[in-house]
């Protein structure tokens, strides 16, 4: 593998601490957390449920350490427990119906902010002090101010209820059934386009920022000089010369966003009533379903390390100086 | 210092900035003039829109939105920028104990500001807060503050080292300067405008994570704040039944500090980084540039 | 062809500050013959640097031509649209720039850098601009087989080759050299200075030799130019500058070159 392991090693740590926190956090409160579950599951709470809850949750004799092994040893098999609210499925279960939607989301949301981000900032950057800059840059950083749930809201607000453009929530129109054809893709489609367009704004600010005082730092390099010098075609100096190296700090930063993306693509998900891991959270957080609870914060933290990861990669493919140092 | 201080002064931007800023801070301070009655009191009937007794309309429970509106600036603005100003305190002062120290202290904080800054926030937030119950804001920003300082212990942390190696602090090291008072008096004046955008940015971060945090229900539904307003807005069914103005007052203002603050971010930026600067010069550059470009097309 | 390659008649560059400007270079004028090496000498900020970046119309801001004439073979430069002057760019006059460790893009391999100045400028393929490549290499003595290697994986002085070697693919008629050698150790500096003269004499390209080492300039140039603060204060054959300097300035540079004792001198 390519990827140093100092880098695998902070992956390694954030994931043990997200463990530690999700074992950690109910033993802290005794009592509480375990009784509200059992009152939930009211009349199908089996003794064999309820053992299973206690132990899930400390209220045992145990000592600690091996509940933790226990614990460990369910994440190994991938059992995150029962959910309270949908009993008697399990966590993994209930997860899996959503996550889906929310990656559809994410990576669409990520894809389109990066094309639109990226462009905005290399042009304000090419065209420094002029009109285009003075007015979209300082847009930019108002647009990485304001928080999601106000752009959703109003999103929903203008588009969704006064305009009647875009339908209000759902994946996709209950009406029809999933199926691989036209119809039910387009409106799959049709209703992703609000929430993607809610959580972009935050990106592409972001995206067009670095990009631009990237672009402006590279563009006073020599080899860009050269570029011109060779007398290439402006275009060709901006791609292939400017744009191309002004990129590597944008992934950096890509990476560093995604923590943020799902912490937006969660209030999203809840304006628009989009069925994805956020709007499961958010069920799952009012009728204090912890073991869903404690699997989603697993998941998401699986699920951005793994997208640093895919970054790390593609940057080291991206750059050869880098590619050298890890070889 | 003070050159920093007069270029964002000259700045547009930023002057504009700073004024909404203000305006909402000191309106938040005037709340008892400017909204003389309890903002929790029922004064008039279920949704109605804005009329000139009641500014912004009336909440579904008939609250006055305008005087929620108004006392609600002070919990949302005192604890976003409590939070913010937590957050870089933590945020640099780990950042300048890495920097300056190298060597294993810094291997295990670094370890850690990297490890806590993947995992993703808003989900460890949820966690945390729905194990804790229904929070005031103290328990909020104590949260906040936890999970999120660094972004900015990275920053302080980069340029504490790049400080460190100068020859000005090789210097005071050999003179026999204690490390404390290097590192509070030598290195931390330099870091002034790095902390500027730190301020900024986990202020907005604050607010965002707070506003989010409230909506979602965290928040005490009795504590009258902005995000509260939304929480409360949205249960209500607020956009659906067309109470724009229950949902549209908060949304403002949160919308309106967010501005603020971005223009300021936006000035500390090119106080900080230089090469970032767009001097009236090359506007001027680019206009004669532009100018002389077309007489040449057009005398071919 | 007869006449001056290069004349450059009354060239004014301002540097455009936030209120008016700085006149970095005033009523520059000299000439420069086919086939000839000229050197342009003067301390740090004079403005020669600044000379050969307008020559090519490469001026960044806040730097800009205020006034004057750059007849290339006859044509003004300064009178060109952009488009024609990419033209002129490259194929008539290339750029060695001070620290070529920058010059060449990190992230495109050798040979693909080769490339796009060589369809850009003669529609080459891949194949022709490899074989033109192999030959520039074999030119300034840089392994054939590196073609396909990145920037970073060559030491400064193969860099400074390999940008020469590109600077050379399309045969230039003249070639400005910023202070080629500034970044590079003296014995390598020495191989590479050796080299071009070799290349000039069996290609015969002219060259505009930037530099503040005037003794290096002595050793190399036909013709040489003495800046100072904006103004040619002197220009002439490189005998006539060396041995009977006209200019007060001139004289003290000359003056400033540390000499050797007169015993070691004569060991020399």
């Amino acid at each position: 593998m390519r990827i140093p392991l100092r880098r695998l090693g902070v992956y390694f740590v954030a994931f043990l601490f997200a463990i530690i926190v999700n074992f950690t956090l109910p033993r802290l409160m005794p009592g509480s957390p375990v009784d509200s579950m059992i009152a939930q599951l009211g009349p199908r709470a089996t003794p064999a449920a309820i053992e299973a809850i206690k132990a899930r949750f400390g209220a045992v004799q145990q000592p600690i350490w091996l509940q933790f092994v226990d614990y460990l040893k369910g994440l190994a098999t991938f059992d995150l427990g029962v959910s309270v609210k949908y009993y008697p499925q399990t966590v993994t279960q209930v997860l899996a119906r959503s996550a889906g939607w929310t990656a559809l989301l994410v990576s669409c949301a990520i894809i389109f902010s990066l094309c639109v981000g990226v462009s905005l900032g290399a042009v304000a950057a090419w065209r420094r002090g002029g009109r285009f800059d003075a007015f979209v840059s300082p847009f930019s950083v108002v647009l990485i101010a304001i928080p999601p749930v106000i752009i959703a809201l109003a999103t929903l607000f203008t588009f969704g209820v006064t305009l009647r453009w875009f339908p209000v929530g759902y994946a996709y129109n209950p009406d029809l059934d999933p199926g691989f054809n036209l119809t039910f893709l387009g409106s799959v489609f049709w209703h992703a386009i609000m929430p993607v367009l809610t959580l972009s704004p935050y990106m592409i600010g972001e995206f067009q920022t670095t990009m631009r005082s990237s672009m402006i730092s590279v563009l006073g390099e020599d080899y860009v000089t050269m570029g011109r010098a060779k007398g290439l075609s402006e275009t060709a100096v901006m791609f292939s010369y400017a744009a191309r190296n002004a990129m590597l700090p944008v992934l950096t930063n890509l990476a560093l966003m995604l923590g943020a993306v799902f912490g937006g693509s969660i209030v999203t998900e809840i304006v628009f009533n989009y069925p994805g891991l956020g709007l499961t959270l958010f069920t799952a957080s009012v009728a204090r379903d912890y073991p869903v609870i404690q699997g989603q914060l697993l998941l998401m933290t699986l699920a951005t390390l793994g997208a640093n990861l895919l970054v790390d990669i593609v940057y080291g493919i991206v750059d050869p100086r880098i590619r050298e140092e890890r070889a | 210092m003070r050159f920093g201080l007069q270029l964002l002064f000259r700045q547009k931007k930023a002057v504009a900035g700073f004024i909404i800023i203000a305006t909402l801070a000191l309106m938040a301070m005037f709340a008892p003039i400017l909204a003389p009655n309890d903002p929790a009191a029922r004064v008039g009937r279920s949704h109605q829109p804005p009329t000139v007794s009641h500014y912004f309309g009336t909440t579904k429970m008939g609250r006055d939105v305008y005087s929620q509106f108004v006392w609600g600036a002070r919990p949302s603005l005192a604890v976003g920028f409590a939070t913010g100003l937590a957050i870089t305190a933590i945020g640099t002062v780990i950042g300048l104990i890495a920097g300056y120290f190298g060597g294993r202290i810094d291997g295990t904080l670094d370890l850690a500001t990297n490890a806590v800054l993947v995992i993703p926030n808003i989900p460890l937030l949820i966690l945390l807060a729905s194990f804790a119950g229904t929070v005031g804001p103290l328990a909020i920003m104590t949260i906040i503050a936890l999970t999120s300082w660094p972004w900015g212990a990275r920053m302080t942390r980069a340029q504490t080292m790049a400080l460190r190696n100068r020859e000005f602090i090789t210097a005071a090291r050999m003179v026999g300067e204690p490390s404390w008072r290097i590192i509070f008096v030598e290195i931390l004046p330099n870091l002034v405008p790095l902390i500027g955008i730190n301020i900024v940015g986990s202020i907005i971060y604050a607010i965002v994570a707070q506003t989010t945090l409230e909506y979602l229900g965290f928040g005490d539904p009795l504590n009258v704040t902005w995000g509260t307003m939304l929480y409360n807005a949205q249960n209500s069914s607020a956009i659906i039944v067309g109470a724009w103005w229950d949902i549209g007052a908060p949304a403002l203002g949160i919308a309106l500090v967010g501005l603020g603050l971005a223009l300021l971010n936006f000035t500390f930026d090119e106080i900080a980084n230089p090469q970032l600067r767009s001097g009236p010069a090359l506007s001027r550059w680019l206009r004669l540039t532009r100018l002389r470009k077309s007489e040449l097309e057009a005398a071919r | 062809m007869s006449g001056p390659l290069l004349q450059v008649r009354d060239l004014s560059v301002d540097y455009l500050i936030d209120k008016g400007a700085f006149r970095a270079v005033k009523n520059v004028s000299f000439d420069i013959g086919r086939s000839e090496l000229f050197g342009l000498a003067g301390e740090s900020g004079c403005g020669k640097s600044t000379i050969a970046y307008a020559i090519t119309r490469l001026a960044k801001a806040p730097a800009w031509v205020a006034g004057g004439e750059i007849l290339f073979d006859g044509q003004d430069l300064l009178k060109l649209t952009e488009v024609a002057m990419q033209k002129v760019r490259w194929s008539r006059i290339g750029m060695v720039f001070q620290s070529a460790m920058n010059s060449l893009n990190p992230l495109m391999r050798v040979e693909d850098q080769f490339h796009d100045v060589l369809r850009r400028h003669n529609g080459f393929t891949r194949e022709q601009s490899r074989a033109r490549a192999e030959a520039m290499f074999k030119l300034v003595g840089v392994p054939v087989n590196r073609l396909r290697d990145y920037p970073h994986q060559f030491s400064g002085g193969m860099r400074q080759r390999i940008v020469i070697a590109i600077c050379l693919a399309l045969e230039p008629a003249l070639i400005i050299m910023d202070e080629p050698t500034t970044a590079l150790d003296v014995v390598v500096q020495r191989e590479i200075l050796e080299q071009v003269i070799d290349l000039q004499r069996s290609l015969g390209f002219s060259v505009l030799f930037i530099t503040h080492d005037l003794h290096l300039m002595s050793q190399l140039c036909n013709r040489i130019g003495v800046m100072l603060k904006g103004e040619l204060v002197e220009v002439g054959d490189v005998k006539q500058v060396s041995q009977a300097p006209k200019h007060e300035y001139t004289r003290k540079l000359w003056a400033s070159i540390p000499q050797l004792p007169a015993r070691a001198r004569e060991a020399v």
